[in-house]
């Protein structure tokens, strides 16, 4: 597999502290990639150099060829990549209908000429976005709320929302900023079942998250961030017996680990 | 349905010079018209995307001088003062709109608000040109085609065209793709850019065309009282524009409509003097803040809202 | 034209007395704002407030200067208490736009109900010291204007003073630097803004009381002077106390020099040209918001 994504030597520092120290890492196309560490190890900093939300001091990020560095966030995400945010970002009182239509309309080609005189062109892109939103909301449950205001749907529902927006324009690359982090955990398991749907199809994704579970049981490649570097990088089964993630991330040895794991099964 | 409301309001208040011979009613349904337009234009930079802007009272004064001195001054006539007003409008909101829609939102208001002043102080002193303090009087009344709108029920007819065709237009943008992304903008900036795209292309875009017709609004509102002066920049018109908007409900586009065509009638309904109707403009301004921030358009939503949650659950 | 060196100072020392008026009033609009992250509206009617309670004090004091300006100061301090407890106590932190309305909704109520009680005419305020005025060499300053500015300057040192080294103070930086942690270690927002506002009112009554000898006493006199005010703000860095400051005096100085060579018109334009030159250079004003600095 080819890189779609690959982030190299990216450097950011707040007034002195290093919050990034040259971190590079590759994510694969059609791959799903996590990505790991403890709080403040520059997880949510990365993806926010790479997404153009924050300025990065140095390095060099390109999605499929294409050099995104430094970009304004708007032009990165034209270029291919959709982001989710920690803390869910939605429009809370717009209709989950429009919710996912703006997600997608930058990316046809009709103009608001073409909207006035109501064109062939526009109605195909309108009909076009009702489609893929049709399938994405039926993929994350939420039909039933289709026509109403997002802002009634409990936390959990609105993660969801936020994936289906970022999926709407069938981006290269998505990239989610802790998916999980405050699901109901009944629900994670169906966000794990739509993402591998996703990624079975065709999506990459690249997963900030917490929840070692969710990122053992859908990564295939995860990276391991502490203190702003990189510390290991491997696979899901690799990663999880590796005594240097265990005690950065866990602060635990590998015999504690297992331990744990033997008391949870 | 709303539209065909919208319609049906629309040609009743074509009648209104039918159903009275009162130049005063009639006088107040041109206020209530011309300001239902500012009020809407408001709506499109506050309500809609989110821009608390007091610049329009500067359009305002901009849009009535440009178009009482194009006729006055220069010679032109009244329909094309109205369109350099809203030109001259645009033009400078594309200018002073991007150096301010980079700051921060509180920077943004406080310079929306010290252009509107500069506007009042140049009107008052720049005298060879506005002739200062003093004004230009005896505006004259517009033509077309050989026919003067003299009367003040034949400028009915001006004020309401220009109000309908403003108002549909206003409300083709509103509820388009833009007056959506409009929305999206004021309410989480940040997806807008994660989804590709720009806000300030928008914002500007806002600025610029509730500027043009706040100015065009202006423009017909001078040749009403057929007089301007530097109490045309007076803040009371700000204010009013302002109540129009928070009562109406910001980001509720007939809302704002009919609550500009209620208060403006009202007051002068009711004859209040000068200050008592501004005490109770600010009265009205700081409870409608506190009981429904969100207008009676906004009160009414919520509620339906409210049900739609005890539905699901 | 050729420039009189007296005439020059002349210009130079009322400009200085003039921007310390500017900045009470500015200070107040940062000390709010560094607190509450809201902009006061109604902050220049607290200056008109100040200027009435100075203009029907001093006849009551037998024209004694130093007691009126004590009530006046009072005075507004309790209506910045009656305005904070009312009104302001209700807003959430990050409703700018909601805390505009709001005291914008009170700037009108204070100015017209003002103008129903005591109409719009105008009033000269006359205290013990009259047009008195001081002489060194050939420069003449009245007295009422050299108290003002010492009056100001004396204000400013002790806004230093309580900002620096009282409990009340520290904490009032502390919420303006950082408000979340500020939260953890137990200061009481509402206690804090609530001192903030009342702090930042006795500063636009001392201000009002100390201009009304100097300007004609009208309900609509704190209007001119806050938008003015608005724009320092803007200028000198929102909630940056000594870059308010600085842009304040600078502004008494320009003002002062452009009136004494170029029409009046020019002397009211400068603060928005220089704010629109500012704001195209600088964003963020000329001095960056770092907290609440004092030294």
């Amino acid at each position: 597999m080819t890189a779609l994504l690959s982030v190299s030597d990216l450097r950011k520092a707040y007034s002195g502290v290093h919050a990034l120290d040259s971190v590079s890492f590759e994510v694969a196309a059609g791959s799903i990639t996590g990505l790991i560490g403890p709080n403040g190890s520059g997880k949510s900093t990365a993806i926010d150099c790479i997404s153009g939300f924050q300025k990065l001091d140095g390095g060099k990020v390109v999605l499929a060829g294409t050099d995104i560095t430094g970009k304004p966030a708007h032009l990165i995400a034209r270029a291919g990549l959709m982001r989710t945010f920690q803390t869910v970002r939605i429009y809370e009182r717009l209709s989950l209908r429009d919710n996912l239509a703006i997600a997608a309309q930058q990316f046809d080609q009709a103009t608001w000429i073409d909207e006035f005189f109501r064109t062939r062109r526009y109605r195909d892109a309108v009909e076009q976005s009702e489609q893929r939103a049709a399938e994405l909301v039926d993929l994350i449950g939420l039909r039933k709320y289709y026509e109403i205001e997002t802002g009634i749907l409990s936390y959990g529902q609105k993660k969801l929302v936020a994936l289906a927006a970022a999926l709407m324009p069938h981006p290269r690359i998505v990239v989610l900023d802790e998916p999980v982090a405050g699901v109901n955990p009944s629900r994670i398991r169906e966000i794990e079942v739509a993402l591998q749907q996703l990624n079975r199809a065709g999506e990459t994704f690249l997963i900030v998250e917490h929840n070692v579970e969710f990122i053992t049981n859908l990564c295939h490649q995860v990276i391991v961030l502490e203190q702003g570097r990189k510390l290991t990088e491997g696979t899901a089964a690799a990663i999880h017996t590796d005594a240097r993630v265990l005690e950065a991330y866990l602060g635990m040895t590998p015999e504690m680990a297992e331990a744990e794991m033997r008391g949870a099964a | 349905m709303k539209l065909l409301l919208a319609l049906l309001g629309a040609l009743a208040f074509a009648a209104l010079p039918l159903v009275t011979s009162s130049n005063y009613i009639i006088g107040v349904g041109i206020s209530a018209l011309i300001f239902t337009v500012a009020a809407a234009a408001l709506n499109l930079v506050y309500g809609f995307t989110g821009l608390l802007s007091f610049a329009q009272l500067g359009f305002w004064g901009i849009g009535g001088y440009a178009t009482t001195l194009t006729v006055m001054t220069f010679g032109g006539n009244f329909w094309l003062g109205v369109v350099y007003a809203a030109l001259l409008n645009a033009a400078l909101a594309l200018v002073i709109g991007y150096p301010i829609l980079r700051t921060n939102r509180h920077a943004f208001v406080i310079s929306t608000l010290t252009f509107a002043l500069l506007v009042a102080l140049i009107a008052r002193d720049w005298v060879t040109l506005t002739r200062g303090p003093l004004g230009i009087p005896n505006i004259p009344r517009p033509q077309a085609f050989g026919f003067a709108f003299e009367t003040t029920p034949s400028f009915y007819w001006v004020a309401w065209a220009f109000s309908v065709a403003t108002i549909g237009f206003l409300y083709a943008l509103c509820s388009s793709r833009i007056g959506r992304t409009l929305i999206a903008i004021k309410q989480n900036e940040p997806l807008v850019r994660a989804q590709g795209i720009s806000p300030m292309p928008y914002k500007l875009a806002s600025f610029a065309i509730g500027a043009a017709i706040t100015g065009a609004a202006g423009g017909v509102f001078a040749f009403h009282l057929r007089v301007i002066d530097p109490g045309f920049l007076d803040f009371y018109y700000m204010q009013t524009f302002l109540i129009i908007v928070i009562i109406g409900g910001a980001g509720s586009f007939w809302g704002v409509i009919a609550a500009g065509i209620a208060l403006s009638a009202l007051p002068e309904a009711l004859r209040f003097s000068a200050d008592f109707r501004m005490i109770i403009y600010g009265v009205i301004l700081v409870a409608a803040m506190f009981v429904m921030p969100t207008g009676v358009a906004g009160w009414l939503r919520e509620r339906k809202i409210a049900r739609m949650r005890q539905a699901l659950q | 034209m050729t420039i009189d060196a007296v005439y020059l100072l002349q210009l130079t020392l009322n400009g200085i007395a003039l921007g310390l008026l500017y900045a009470l009033i500015a200070v107040g609009l940062s000390l709010i704002f560094g607190v509450m992250e809201i902009i006061n509206f109604a902050h220049g009617e607290l200056l008109m407030l100040g200027a009435f309670a100075m203009c029907f004090a001093l006849p009551v004091m037998g024209l004694l200067y130093w007691p009126a300006m004590a009530t006046a100061i009072v005075a507004t301090m309790l209506a910045g208490f009656v305005i904070y407890e009312g009104l302001l106590v209700r807003l959430k932190p990050d409703e700018f736009e909601r805390s505009i309305l709001i005291t914008l909704g009170l700037s009108i109520i204070i100015i017209h109900v003002m103008q129903y009680l005591f109409t719009a005419t105008p009033r000269m305020v006359d205290s013990q010291y009259g047009f008195d005025g001081v002489e060194i060499g050939a420069i003449r300053i009245t007295w009422t204007r050299v108290i003002g500015a010492a009056a100001a300057v004396a204000a400013f040192a002790g806004l230093y003073l309580v900002l620096r080294y009282t409990q009340f103070g520290r904490a009032m930086r502390a919420i303006a630097q950082n408000r979340d942690a500020a939260l953890m270690v137990g200061i009481r927002p509402r206690v804090v803004a609530r001192n903030a506002v009342i702090l930042a009112a006795g500063l636009c009554g001392l201000a009002g009381a100390a201009i009304s000898p100097i300007q004609l006493v009208t309900p609509y006199m704190g209007q001119f002077l806050i938008f003015k005010a608005f724009a320092l703000v803007i200028i000198g860095g929102l909630g940056n106390i000594p870059g308010a400051v600085v842009a304040a005096i600078g502004l008494g100085l320009v003002e002062s020099w452009i009136g004494g060579f170029f029409e009046i018109a020019w002397q009211e334009a400068a603060v928005f040209v220089i704010m629109i030159a500012v704001l195209f250079l600088r964003p963020d004003g000329l001095f960056k918001r770092g907290g609440m600095r004092v030294g």
